[in-house]
């Protein structure tokens, strides 16, 4: 199979070009992720993350002819050929398909992913029930890849100011959280022209989440419970 | 990790990526609003000249009838009806009606079709 990678060494301080790459699959390669691997033995100088191969870590992230995906999910059948890879649009190349998530991890981290509770501690766990629980299904799966806030136009051009979809849907996973207490101070952090009123519903988040996730769903949610609030 | 002394390349390169449909219908609004905004002052001053003698009535008609402005006011009529329809569209998904992705890419198909359908109904109107 035909495949047409974009390449940057930094050591070389050249610009980025595109590098042509025939690979023959074997039996049993069945995502782009085998070839990947296949492909690295023929030239070891290709840099790109991996880890699980099972679409669980997230690392293998990259722009796979001109959308967003993971390599290890997507299927080699039906992609057609030369195969574009590239790495995550708007994220800056440290090398190949190695992009710096700096900037990512830390509105990741701005909207305090952790549960916030000041009530005592009970003897055993924070009981829910089954249909609070249930507000978590298609929140608490977001792996992090990147996939969605590297498809979203408004974080390319506002990655300093725009928390992005993954963040935004990562944020609203602790605010359905029946748990946590601290969803009047997550919803005031929101409340922002930047942090989340960015988004102009384009939904390429949810066109290319690799967990079938959807950030502006929960964006949505979002609005409506700041809505709610001022109402 | 030490940062390296000169500037990340980004690979940005919107002709190289493959845009869903939301996103044409998104891009089409914001180019249908640029589109409005500078034609306004522009047709307000058409309509001003236009009010002031029979005379300038008849030179702003002039104007209006060559073929250009034909294809202008096509323009301006397409950007009118789907700035329109993707605002309606928008609205409606706010309070949460066809945000499911299915439904958001079948409303954008369909303000992309019915849009210069639209244009081509207010003009053929507009000739008549």
């Amino acid at each position: 199979m035909r495949l047409n990678i974009y390449r940057y060494d930094p050591e070389r301080g050249d610009p980025p070009r595109m590098q042509a790459y025939d690979v023959q699959p074997e039996a049993g390669d069945k995502k782009l992720l085998d070839l990947l691997m296949r492909l690295r033995v023929q030239d070891d100088s290709l840099s790109f993350r991996r880890s699980c191969r099972e679409g669980v870590c997230g690392s293998d992230a990259m722009n796979i002819n001109g959308r967003n995906g993971l390599a290890c999910l997507t299927a080699l059948d039906g992609l057609k050929e030369p195969i574009v890879l590239r790495p995550l649009p708007g994220f800056p190349v440290i090398r190949d398909l190695v992009v710096d998530m700096t900037q990512f991890f830390a509105h990741y981290h701005s909207i305090r992913p952790w549960l916030i509770n000041d009530e005592p501690l009970p003897e055993r766990e924070r009981l829910q029930t089954p249909t609070e629980r249930e507000r978590l299904d298609g929140l608490y799966e977001c792996i992090l890849c990147a996939c969605c806030s590297a498809f979203c136009p408004s974080y390319w051009w506002n990655p300093d100011k725009f928390i992005g979809p993954s963040g935004l849907l990562q944020a609203y996973r602790f605010i359905a959280d029946s748990r946590d207490t601290a969803s009047a101070e997550r919803l005031d952090f929101l409340d922002d022209v930047y942090r989340l009123y960015r988004c102009r519903t384009i939904m390429n988040c949810t066109e290319v989440c690799p967990k079938g996730l959807s950030p502006s769903h929960a964006i949505e949610r979002i609005r409506l419970a700041l809505l709610q609030r001022s109402s | 990790m030490d940062k390296p002394p000169h500037r990340l390349p980004v690979f940005l390169n919107l002709a190289q990526i493959r845009f869903p449909i939301g996103a044409i219908a998104s891009i089409a609004h914001r180019v249908s609003g640029v589109l409005l905004f500078i034609a306004l002052p522009v047709l307000a001053a058409l309509l001003h000249a236009s009010l002031r003698s029979e005379a300038d009535f008849a030179s702003v008609r002039g104007l209006l009838s060559s073929p250009l402005s034909l294809v202008v006011a096509g323009v301006l009529a397409w950007a009118l009806a789907h700035h329109v329809l993707a605002g309606i569209r928008h609205l409606l998904m706010d309070v949460g009606i066809g945000s499911e992705l299915e439904r958001a890419r079948a409303s954008a198909r369909l303000i992309l079709v019915a849009a210069p359908a639209l244009a081509l109904l207010l003009l053929v109107w507009g000739l008549s």
